[in-house]
């Protein structure tokens, strides 16, 4: 934009707006492999909250699927021809909506990959659906998706809040904390997820002593902080079901009126590597929540972990483990029927037993297509554990597959 | 009671923020009407100016607590100089639009610099453990925060009334027109004026490094509620913005405490509740004048 | 309480109105723009990814009606967002429980934001000038958290999905054919907003603008026409946000929250304050530049967006429209000496 020259601006908005092919709807022949190539789509968050926990590397984690998947089949590989397409969504969902069509449609995208942010996540399903094509959730946290928003075309990956909630909420009960005080932020994934929370707990035998909503966004806990040690009989644990920045502030706050300290234990219901790597392990030490995977649980990981190490200079998250295995797992499923026909993909994958890097014990179920696998109950490593960056957590325990998952919903019809 | 007593204090805490940046958007707006949006950018800038000390320098908190107020207000005062002057003379309004440009700019710099993900800055050694205040307990780093802000509003206060410069403010803030009308030459302590603001928010950042998560975007809804905060007391007031920044926290913290189980929705929405009553009892603000048509 | 009025500091008045310029254009250029405009508006989803048009098509009419507030009657609104949302959320709960044709259930949202803007206008009106913004901003977010911890209603962050798109039985799936099918209920809207500007009504606005204090001494109820102006405001803000909805086929909590105030303040700001179409073309620009930038890889979006506010408001304060509209002044009026 120049001081005086609108005209100049005008032209160039005229060009700027212009600057794009054709209109209109398209369609496609059909042949055995559509274009004679396969499109992997990679839609996420790279530049906000999600973009270290998954955005670009989980690009890359979805070209190492495609080299794996290459060398392994070397000559009678289905096709040479695989590449990447990825878009920014800006954790928008009305961005995630053009940008998952324009995929699909334009970029002949055979499969959509990724998806943060619970609005993106169901609006990627939607398109899914309409136009045909899979999606594959990998860190949409909503159990709608595998619910009312279910449909044939989506699959959900890594984990939800169910997952996240009654693993922690049952497994830290178990183990002996019984009195719990639970906050939760008051919008409708915190209100989920102190659902499951809470029934978890109580299933388990424990009691939940109080609870409160917080406002969302909030930077101040320290109301409930002062109260969580005043109530009767005294909590055990503090769960809390904050996330990113909320989560950032309340931790830090909890250590701050030294609750540790005050004999109330704290228990997280969403957090991920980097949410710890942040806050950094000291403030977080002996703090437990429920992990999808975990790079340093074994020596498989680990060689998954120093491959992606090499690619990226970082260690792997969950999400960027569960994009490669959701990559890999859909050119299989390609490779085995001989198209890339959707139709034909989801049917070879429903009900498919996998055992993978990212999946152990893995199962797509067929009836919501909701993607079970064993899930990990972790705990913060205290400072002086902690010997190597990002080895920051040790899984206390392994929640079986079939125990990790609520069992389908009835909510769901294909 | 030591319950009550407790939440008292703890909004008292909570106030001090409110109250360091109305302050400063207040003594601002008398000398400039200028409402500053990028306020909570500068209070974002702050605290990565204490986290970017320690980190990368080694600098510790309490040289934090000099250095980046200090030259957070040299860069209001070059911003001032470059770029806001030019807008005074117009409506208010278009500084407020510049200034949300800015917050914009200043929260994507420093989001492409630092990630998303918050950075973290633990609390300065010597205000770890708790103080003891017989009838309850609080950490000592918190009691230090809402005394450094009570010093600094008696400080400004003490400005305002013992100094020529303090005279000038406070008259050009509370009887503007009478002001220009003696003829008293305002434009000279502008642009330290519109600096000694930025630094405050800058302050405010600071303070709030050990406690809160250090992201590009902390200062970006705290704003929001701060302009209800001086919109409550009256923007042309400065004590009236402090007492309201206070009033508010505590506020905040009573409804929390006692309101969150039975109405949470009322518990999280008080501000706005409460600016809403002023707005209908008293539009000018609880200790504003009735505005000037601008 | 009195006071003397400086009538040049209105952000409105320190520009030379675009639209006063069209008017006094001749007519034969008035109706050409008009003809140029409409095809344009006929041929853009050819041209362009025709979800984009549409999100052109809703912004457009949101800029329209925040310009309606402060091109025209001097109130800047930083929280039209509210009526946005609120009609969003409003019109994807019709369609979804109603089953109504998709007009029926964006009047419905437009009208239910018209309503909200009568107690929040009631309280906004009654402060001037920044205090309007920082008020309705304020309100604005109150609007937000409330729509966010009420989930069983608004989905919360999930936002309301899959909401139909129906039109007598007509197969509006697809983006293109939606377009069509929006386009008028645009040019209604906007139409309306040319009808409000033009008619004794709006000029009363514009003396209220220009000078509160003389318009109250002329016996106008200054208020209540200032809220008038501000449920007109959001019932056309309103009309946008519930045609994004029906585009997108889901609304969620970006529809309210106080970036989407200020994207639109900066599309009319960037169009041209107090020139009405030109909100239009800083609307095609903006989600134009937005749709490539989220595209291009470039990850300084709010640099972009944030720069481009800064160099218009310092710059630039007429305005494309604006500008052009003062050019063209410039020419014919060298052309006739």
């Amino acid at each position: 934009m120049r001081r005086t020259t609108g005209l100049a601006a005008v032209s160039a908005a005229a060009l700027l707006i212009t600057g794009c092919g054709g209109g209109g709807p398209q369609s496609s022949a059909d042949s055995k492999l559509t274009d004679d190539k396969i499109v992997l789509g990679v839609l996420n968050d790279q530049s906000g909250v999600y973009s270290e926990l998954s955005g670009r590397n989980s690009v890359k984690a979805v070209e190492m699927a495609i080299a794996d998947f290459k060398a392994k089949h070397g000559a009678s590989v289905i096709t040479d021809n695989i590449s990447v397409e990825s878009a920014d969504h800006q954790n928008k969902p009305d961005i995630a909506n053009n940008r998952a069509a324009e995929l699909y449609d334009r970029r002949s995208a055979d499969v959509i990959f990724d998806v943060p942010t619970s609005s993106a996540a169901l609006k990627v399903a939607d398109v899914a659906k309409a136009k045909q094509k899979l999606y594959f959730n990998i860190t949409g946290a909503t159990t709608e998706l595998t619910g009312k928003a279910c449909n044939k075309y989506t699959f959900h990956y890594a984990y939800d809040t169910y997952m996240l909630a009654n693993g922690t909420g049952r497994t830290v009960t178990e183990q002996g904390a019984k009195n719990w005080y639970i906050v939760y932020p008051d919008y409708a994934f915190g209100q989920d997820m102190e659902r499951s929370f809470s029934a978890a707990v109580q299933q388990a035998g424990g009691t939940i002593v109080g609870k409160d909503p917080t406002p969302f966004p909030n930077d101040n806990f320290s109301t409930f902080l002062l109260k969580a040690p005043t109530l009767d009989p005294k909590p055990d644990v503090l769960g809390t079901m904050q996330a990113g920045a909320d989560l950032v502030n309340l931790v830090k706050q909890y250590n701050e009126f030294k609750l540790r300290e005050k004999g109330v234990g704290l228990s997280v219901g969403l957090m991920f590597l980097t949410d710890i790597h942040s806050l950094t392990p000291a403030a977080l030490a002996g703090t437990t929540y429920t992990d999808a995977w975990y790079w340093n649980f074994d020596q498989r990981n680990r060689e998954f972990a120093d491959r992606f190490q090499q690619v990226t200079g970082t260690r792997p998250t969950f999400a960027h483990a569960a994009n490669y295995s959701a990559a890999l797992q859909y050119l299989e499923a390609v490779q085995a029927v001989g198209t890339d026909d959707a139709d034909q993909v989801v049917a070879h994958l429903e009900g498919k037993t996998i055992d993978d890097v990212f999946l152990r014990n893995g199962k797509i179920r067929a009836e919501d297509h909701r993607v079970i696998h064993d899930a990990y109950l972790a705990e913060v490593k205290p400072a002086a554990e902690v010997t190597e960056e990002w080895d920051y957590v040790k899984i206390l325990k392994t929640i079986p597959a079939e125990q990790a998952f609520a069992s389908p919903s009835a909510d769901c019809t294909m | 009671m030591s319950g009550f007593l407790q939440h008292t204090f703890n909004g008292l805490v909570g106030g001090a923020f409110y109250a360091l940046l109305a302050l400063g958007l207040a003594v601002i707006f008398g000398m400039l009407r200028v409402v500053n949006f990028a306020h909570g950018a500068f209070y974002m800038l702050g605290a990565f100016g204490a986290y970017v000390l320690l980190t990368e320098v080694g600098v510790p908190f309490w040289g934090a607590l000099v250095i980046v107020p200090a030259a957070l207000g040299l860069l209001g005062m070059a911003l001032e100089r470059a770029f806001i002057h030019r807008l005074t003379r117009l409506d208010p309004l278009y500084n407020f639009l510049f200034t949300f440009g800015l917050t914009l700019i200043l929260q994507d710099l420093v989001r492409s610099r630092y990630g998303v993900q918050s950075s973290p800055y633990t609390t300065p050694a010597g205000l770890q453990g708790s103080v003891d205040f017989g009838l309850f307990t609080f950490p000592t780093y918190r009691v230090f925060v809402l005394g450094f802000a009570i010093l600094a509003c008696l400080g400004v206060w003490w400005l305002l009334t013992h100094t020529r410069i303090g005279m000038v403010v406070r008259a050009a803030t509370e009887r503007p027109e009478l002001t220009r009308a003696f003829g008293i030459d305002v434009g000279r302590w502008v642009t330290p004026v519109f600096g000694f603001g930025i630094a405050l928010a800058g302050a405010a950042g600071v303070l709030a490094a050990p406690m809160r998560a250090v992201n590009p975007l902390m200062g970006a809804d705290l704003i929001i509620v701060v302009f209800a905060v001086v919109v409550i007391g009256g923007l042309g007031s400065i004590f009236g913005s402090v007492a309201a920044g206070f009033g508010i926290g505590l506020i905040q913290a009573w409804g929390e405490a006692y309101l969150s189980e039975t109405a949470p929705i009322l518990a999280q929405t008080l501000v706005f509740i409460v600016m809403a009553v002023v707005l209908l009892w008293r539009p000018a603000g609880l200790f504003g004048r009735e505005e000037a048509p601008a | 309480m009195t006071s003397t009025v400086d009538t040049s500091s209105s952000p409105a008045a320190t520009v030379p109105s675009g639209l006063a310029t069209v008017a006094r254009a001749p007519r034969w250029l008035r109706y050409a723009l008009l003809a140029v405009g409409l095809a344009v508006a006929l041929w853009l989803p050819n041209g362009l990814y025709p979800a984009v048009a549409v999100d052109i098509l809703c912004w457009a009419l949101f800029a329209v009606a925040i310009d309606l507030l402060l091109g025209f009657t001097g109130l800047m609104s930083f929280g039209h967002a509210a009526f946005w949302g609120t009609s969003a959320y409003a019109t994807g709960l019709v369609a979804i429980h109603a089953g109504v044709p998709f007009p029926v259930a964006v009047l419905a949202g437009a009208l239910v934001a018209a309503v909200l803007a009568v107690p929040l206008g009631y309280l906004a009106v009654k402060r001037t000038g920044i205090y309007f913004a920082m008020v309705t901003l304020a309100f604005a977010q109150m609007i937000y958290y409330i729509a966010n911890k009420w989930g069983s209603l608004t989905g919360g962050e999930n936002g309301l999905q899959s909401v139909p798109r129906e039109l007598f039985g007509l197969d509006l799936r697809d983006e293109y054919y939606f377009y069509y099918a929006a386009l008028p209920i645009v040019l209604l809207g906007l139409a309306a907003a040319w009808r409000i500007v033009n008619s004794p009504f709006g000029r009363v606005l514009v003396g209220i603008r220009d000078n509160p204090a003389r318009a109250r001494a002329l016996g106008y109820p200054v208020h209540r026409y200032k809220l008038t102006a501000f449920v007109l405001s959001a019932f056309l803000a309103g009309l946008g946000g519930g045609l994004f909805v029906m585009g997108h086929r889901f609304v969620s909590l970006d529809a309210l929250h106080w970036t989407t105030s200020g994207k639109a303040v900066i599309v009319v700001v960037l169009g041209g304050i107090g020139t009405l179409w030109g909100g239009v073309l800083g609307a095609a620009i903006l989600v134009r530049l937005e749709d490539w930038l989220s595209y291009s890889g470039f990850e300084t979006i709010g640099l972009v967006t944030g720069g481009i506010f800064v160099l218009v408001v310092l710059l630039f304060r007429r305005g494309i429209w604006g500008s052009v509209a003062a050019l063209a002044q410039r020419w014919r009026a060298s052309r006739r000496r």
